[in-house]
């Protein structure tokens, strides 16, 4: 029978143990190496952190072939990392990536009262009594050691690491209470290959930037760099170029071969974030042992040679060499601990192995998107104080100003919402002074301070990696996304990261947030594609998103209240995606009607989640269009001259919601006329016009179906953009068939 | 055959009963032999006559200058007749005093050091019981929670500044607090009825153990036990904070501080122990060597707590018992046999 790389690297780690030198007896509460902070005791210890961590990797290769494992990528060559780990403080938080197995138990081995050999296997076999994600997913996360987990294999979780460290720092200059000690350093690990992603460098920008400005970001980056991701080598030296002269981030390597030195360096590089709470890179060089995972055959790409070599610098045995030649433990001592840390796991691996699994829908996707409707309106219903409204707004309260068009009506609610709620944070491009490129956040950042409603870098994923990380620290951020077309860069950190993190923790962290993005087309005078995108169904199939889309300044606000009250009440991520076209519109049929102007709506009134509004036209009996945003304006114009001109009865219905769509209220209000058109100026591929149509069918059969919808194209600039999308007389037209052939 | 992996869990003061009358009669023990000169050298009745006598009294059999070490002794006897054939003890834990008993059974005591400990510290008892100690259950028949119990047991707490958690057991509370507080306890908590056993049930002649007002006591055994001879243990530990401590190279300074320190002074998480020892080492079964049959429920429900080898409610544990027991009470000749030798 063949023999694994698996059960080579075992055999010849236990043959070399049994080979090691035996020194005079050492006295354990010394320093291992002179100069060096690690004494034989602490190191001991480590070095069960690392036999414990090879050995979950080697059950996992065992219980695989059984079916009773799912997950292989494991740590072995980076056991060195539980020297970062001891360098650090359980409290300290500390987003993992998949070979940071030594660390997680090391931590857990500090901290005490978590079970971390039972609980990787439980995350191995996918168990439903696996601590963090019940069993949805094999992660290093728990809230108790301030671990949360992440599923990134590629550096997509630096930014809320760097989002964490910034909003530590910024909670501390507002005064409020903070889940962690304000002394906090925050780590995250990635490999050497992720350090190139796109999602790393931002994270490294941002951090370099706060450096460059002399705002606090204590956030330790640890590269464990192994040379190799996947089939794909790093090129020799690339780590050490690219990061040992980056500005502002301070340069640490360790050799993850020399357990003393790791642990020196980790801890150099700790207490260095620690005290100037600054960002610096620890360059921890590591080997990959038993290839990438255990379907990956690296023979296919790495010489017998090669892989014998790298085995041969095994960390595990370098450090029990160090350990028995300076007389710490014998290596009998080290061979026992060694198989008595196999038999724990193997016997572990059994307790797990039968443990029962996820069975069942509504269990598995409960943690996705808690929604308490109740506690949520209520909660959006809760004003703010009136002194604190007086000393937000002075004498004049936003409902004591005349009707207003949109941007106004959205400014006065975040003013009310900064106004409520000291947590309440704001930030994006050009926010702060500016009041963002449409006015929305006018005078904000004065009437609230500029440590509440602030700009950001020119980067989205650093917007949204902020929002991450500030919310798991307490705050309930509202970040902007200046134009819908500047999100889909970026788009991970919600579909990715944001939304999933409830599911992966069984809402144990939370990432509770409202994101601002203006979008949407129509845009006069302003055109082309990056300022008027109409995309808008990346965000509808992110699972757990809510999207909130108003047609007018009233159900702005409303929604708005409602989004900020799910994100607190349950934690939930959602976008209020507010369509710029109708920022400044304050007329609907004719000029200066001032029918699209409204008065704000005071603290207290929400729109619910889900949830529909109706206008009748006429009877209402004949017709019924259900649209959203611009589509629903221009719907309204419509409805008014079909009635007019034609007697028509006509419902107008406004979604409102995205997602959750109002699926009850839109087959009500299509069966009471028999006849929907749906008006969709988003694309006509996956765009929310299919969603609607299938709601209808499902729910309102019989009802006659037609829609209008933008095109499948981009938006070019001038009259041309027209051509692509919905125009009233389009909406116009359908109607007129819709009745007609229903008539024929 | 694998052999089978087994924690060893040492029983607290409270378990020498009546039933256990005898234990000792006709032993031929090193180990009684060692626990006797230690008794013999501090002036005290000896065990085997404790042992002999021809009825149980609480006095006698109770009281902490000798419920200890008779408790401890029949422990330790049960230890030396563990099988390694047939067993291979893996950890060793402790409820409450069990923990000295632990100590020595893991080796981080010599016999002699581990019986002056018990010895001293239930002498102390004697005419000297601070407040006391009760218990009362936090689940209900099916060894499940029960919120209503849970809410009674925090009301009370939350009541009474002189009352606090003793010992977190399983699906039953250990309050410990100055007299007054124990009788207010005793009579405001709503009284229950499980088995023959009716709750609250005060623990006669028990101090208020694992909770502050031992703090003179735990002064006073730094400084009259500081010639104990502590050493690493040879076994891995599990603590009342559920903390390990790990063969060979744990500190003997920083154990011998906890057990004269917090272990006397602050609450005894017996259900935290229990869980780590489990989710760290995996054993296939609990050994309760001595009288610590009491304990079994304890065991059982932190096991159900945790789902432990598919164990969720108590006719999981019961079926599971009757046919391959993942508890062995040593105290049950049937049970003794798969682990004992002979």
């Amino acid at each position: 029978m063949a023999v694994s790389r698996a059960e080579i690297v075992d055999q010849n780690l236990v043959q070399a143990l049994r080979a090691l030198p035996e020194a005079p007896p050492a006295p354990l509460d010394r320093p291992l190496r002179a100069g060096a902070p690690l004494t034989g005791r602490a190191a001991l210890d480590l070095w069960e952190s690392m036999v414990a961590s090879r050995h979950l990797d080697l059950e996992a290769r065992a219980l695989k072939p059984r079916g009773d494992a799912f997950y292989t990528i494991g740590s072995s060559g980076h056991e060195a990392n539980a020297a970062v780990a001891s360098a650090l403080r359980p409290s300290d938080p500390a987003f993992l990536h998949y070979r940071s197995g030594a660390f997680f138990v090391a931590r857990a081995r500090q901290a005490g009262g978590t079970t971390p050999l039972l609980d990787v296997l439980l995350g191995v076999v996918a168990a439903a009594d696996e601590p963090i994600s019940g069993g949805r997913h094999k992660v290093f996360g728990s809230a108790p050691l301030w671990i949360p987990p992440q599923t990134s294999t590629i550096a997509s979780h630096l930014p809320k690491a760097v989002g964490a460290a910034f909003s530590l720092a910024r909670i501390e200059r507002l005064g409020l209470p903070a889940p962690i000690p304000l002394d906090s350093v925050v780590v995250c690990t990635f490999g050497d290959a992720s350090s190139n992603h796109a999602t790393a460098c931002a994270a490294f920008n941002a951090a370099a930037l706060c450096a460059h400005q002399h705002l606090p970001c204590p956030v330790l980056f640890v590269c464990e760099d192994n040379g190799i991701g996947i089939s794909t080598r790093t090129p020799e030296g690339w780590v050490a170029s690219r990061f040992a002269q980056h500005p502002h981030i301070r340069y640490f390597i360790a050799d993850g071969l020399d357990l003393v030195d790791a642990h020196a360096q980790a801890t150099a590089a700790a207490e260095w974030v620690r005290q100037t709470r600054r960002p610096a890179f620890l360059h921890l060089r590591v080997v990959r042992l038993l290839g990438h995972a255990g379907s990956d055959v690296e023979q296919s790409y790495r010489s017998p040679d090669e892989i014998e070599s790298t085995e041969a610098l095994d960390p595990v045995l370098a450090a029990a060499r160090a350990l028995a030649e300076r007389g710490v433990a014998t290596p009998a001592e080290l061979l026992g601990t060694y198989e008595e840390l196999r038999a724990r796991v193997q016997a572990l691996g059994r307790e797990t192995a039968s443990r029962p699994k996820i069975t069942d829908l509504s269990t598995l996707v409960a943690p996705l998107a808690p929604l308490h409707p109740d506690r949520v309106a209520a909660e959006a219903a809760r004003p703010p104080g009136p002194e604190a409204r007086r000393a937000f707004w002075g004498d004049r309260l936003p409902e004591a100003d005349r009707s207003r068009h949109m941007a106004v009506l959205i400014n006065r609610t975040l003013g009310d919402l900064l106004a409520r709620d000291p947590d309440v944070v704001l930030f994006g491009e050009d926010v702060a002074r500016k009041g963002g490129v449409y006015n929305v956040t006018a005078e904000l950042s004065r009437r609230a301070g500029v440590g509440r409603v602030f700009n950001t870098p020119l980067d989205e994923t650093t917007i949204l990696g902020l929002a991450q990380g500030a919310a798991q620290l307490g705050l309930l951020p509202i970040p902007e996304i200046q134009y819908l077309a500047y999100l889909h860069n970026a788009i991970d950190q919600l579909r990715g990261e944001a939304c999933s993190l409830q599911f992966f923790s069984q809402g144990q962290f939370q990432n509770p947030m409202v994101v601002r993005i203006a979008g949407l087309a129509y845009q006069k005078g302003f055109g082309g594609h990056f300022h008027n995108d109409n995309a808008v169904a990346a965000l509808r199939d992110i699972p757990g998103l809510m999207l909130g889309c108003p047609s007018n300044g009233r159900d702005a606000c409303g929604i708005l209240r409602t989004l900020v009250a799910a994100a607190r009440v349950n934690g939930r991520v959602g976008v209020f995606l507010e369509p710029i076209a109708l920022y400044m519109t304050r007329d609907l049929h004719e000029d200066r009607d001032n029918l699209w102007s409204h008065d704000y709506p005071e603290p207290g009134w929400s729109v619910p989640v889900g949830s529909a509004s109706v206008h009748i036209e006429g009877s209402g009996a004949d017709l019924t269009i259900i649209s959203y945003a611009n589509g629903l304006w221009m719907s309204r114009r419509v409805a008014r001259r079909l009635h007019l001109e034609l007697g028509i009865g006509v419902r107008v219905v406004d979604l409102r919601w995205l997602n959750p769509l109002p699926e009850l209220d839109l087959a009500r209000e299509a069966a009471a006329t028999g006849r929907a058109l749906v008006v969709d100026e988003c694309r006509r591929t996956g765009g929310v016009a299919e969603g609607v149509l299938t709601a209808l069918v499902e729910r309102a059969p019989g009802v006659r179906l037609a829609r209008v919808t933008g095109t499948d194209t981009y938006i070019p600039l001038g009259g041309a953009a027209n051509l692509a999308l919905v125009q009233e007389a389009d909406i116009d037209a359908a109607a007129r068939r819709l009745l007609a052939d229903e008539e024929g | 055959m694998r052999t089978p992996r087994a924690l060893l869990l040492c029983p607290g003061r409270g378990s020498y009963t009546r039933e256990s009358l005898g234990s000792l009669q006709g032993v031929r023990s090193s180990t009684l032999d060692a626990l006797e000169a230690v008794r013999a050298d501090a002036g005290r009745t000896p065990l085997r006559g404790l042992d002999a006598m021809p009825a149980f009294s609480g006095r006698a059999h109770l009281a902490g200058e000798h419920a200890s070490l008779l408790t401890a002794a029949c422990t330790l006897l049960d230890v030396d007749a563990i099988d390694p054939e047939k067993v291979d003890v893996v950890a060793v834990c402790g409820n409450s005093m069990g923990w000295y008993t632990a100590l020595g059974c893991a080796g981080a005591l010599t016999l002699d050091d581990c019986a002056r400990l018990i010895d001293t510290m239930g002498a102390w008892q004697a005419g000297n019981v601070i407040g006391g100690q009760l218990i009362y259950p936090l689940v209900g028949d099916d060894w499940r929670p029960d919120a209503a119990r849970a809410s009674a047991v925090q009301a009370a707490l939350a009541a009474d500044p002189e009352l606090g958690w003793s010992i977190r057991l399983g699906g039953q509370a250990v309050l410990g607090g100055s007299e007054a507080a124990v009788q207010r306890a005793m009579a405001g908590l709503p009284p229950v009825q499980m088995g023959s056993v009716n709750y609250p049930m005060r623990l006669p002649w028990h101090s208020a153990f694992h909770t502050p007002w031992m703090g003179p006591t735990a002064d006073r055994a730094g400084a009259a036990l500081a010639g104990l001879g502590w050493r690493a243990p040879r076994l891995p530990l599990i603590d009342g904070f559920g903390r390990p401590w790990r063969p060979r190279w744990a500190d003997p300074a920083a154990l011998r501080d906890y057990t004269l320190g917090p272990q006397v002074a602050q609450p005894f998480d017996f259900s935290a122990m229990l869980t780590q020892a489990l989710g760290d080492h995996g054993p296939d079964l609990v050994i309760l060597p001595g009288p610590g049959g009491s304990l079994g429920s304890a065991v059982a429900q932190v096991m159900i707590a945790i789902g432990w080898q598919g164990l969720r409610t108590r006719a999981d544990f019961l079926a599971r018992q009757a046919v391959d027991p993942v508890l062995v009470s040593m105290s049950r000749p049937e049970q003794r046999a798969r682990v004992a030798r002979g």
